[in-house]
């Protein structure tokens, strides 16, 4: 296979997520929270930016924002789902790559091979994580998304 | 055969100055994004509506202004380094790769720019 081929049908794999393990998951959407947070990060300084030229220019910013109606709020309420994901996990990998954490002992290699990296540690904490992720993101949702009678 | 680059004794080689740099900011900002986030949470004692107030907005800008400052290179810097990264997995770029860099380091200037054009104004 030729090495261009090679890294398209890697492209495709990773987008196939029947056969993901939970670290593989974790990685999975530590990338697209990263990205979301991106995306979202270029608009807030263009959005901040408005401030410097004063109220009415502000008022103008927020009136475009209000007119996207509940979309507003509810886009607030993803990309604040995203940053307590991706700093909650961010946290693990730090503790686990920077600080080899979580990591267990290393083991003898025996079939049928389970890497050392999904051992107990790792996995009860990529679950507390999520459980105390989702729980905040519910607390988010209520605050952002009951103001405006979304629910 | 090409020689491999002999590294310095316990220096670090290019990628792991990347990983230092994403392990540093993204610490950095688990404080000051926690801190902007609480500003415009229920803690602050305020609706969410009034947090975008423009007194509440510019108050905060004036009164917190290295915090935010912080903030704005820190999650610049984390940011586009992470797309440079998810680039690099994903495309292994060789030939390009110094267009990569160029590119991210272009983009991470121009938004630090405009950030730091904000927080002087307003401050």
């Amino acid at each position: 296979m030729k090495r261009d081929q090679r890294y398209k049908a890697g492209i495709i794999s990773s987008l196939i997520p029947s056969k993901f393990s939970v670290e593989r998951w974790s990685y999975t959407v530590h990338r697209i929270t990263g990205v979301i947070m991106v995306g979202y990060l270029m608009a807030h300084i263009f959005e901040t930016f408005q401030l410097g030229g004063g109220s009415t220019a502000w008022a103008n910013t927020m009136a475009a924002l209000h007119s996207l109606g509940p979309m507003e709020m509810v886009g607030l309420w993803i990309v604040a789902g995203s940053a307590l994901y991706h700093g909650g996990n961010g946290i693990r990998l730090v503790l686990n790559e920077a600080f080899g954490r979580l990591m267990g002992k290393p083991i003898l290699p025996v079939y049928p091979y389970s890497p050392t990296s999904l051992g107990r540690n790792q996995k009860i904490a990529v679950w507390t994580i999520t459980a105390l992720v989702l729980a905040l993101w519910v607390w988010a949702g209520v605050y952002l998304l009951a103001g405006i009678g979304v629910i | 055969m090409a020689q491999p680059t002999k590294e310095k004794e316990g220096s670090l080689m290019k990628e792991s100055w990347n990983m230092v740099v994403t392990y540093v900011t993204a610490a950095l900002l688990v404080f000051v994004l926690t801190f902007h986030l609480l500003l415009h949470s229920p803690l602050a004692g305020k609706a969410f509506e009034d947090t975008l107030a423009f007194g509440y907005a510019t108050g905060n800008l004036v009164y917190y202004q290295v915090i935010f400052g912080v903030l704005l290179f820190t999650a610049v810097i984390h940011g586009f380094n992470g797309l440079r990264v998810i680039v690099v997995e994903w495309l292994h770029p060789t030939r390009l790769a110094w267009l990569l860099n160029v590119l991210v380091i272009a983009l991470m200037a121009f938004f630090i720019a405009v950030g730091t054009v904000t927080l002087i104004v307003v401050g």
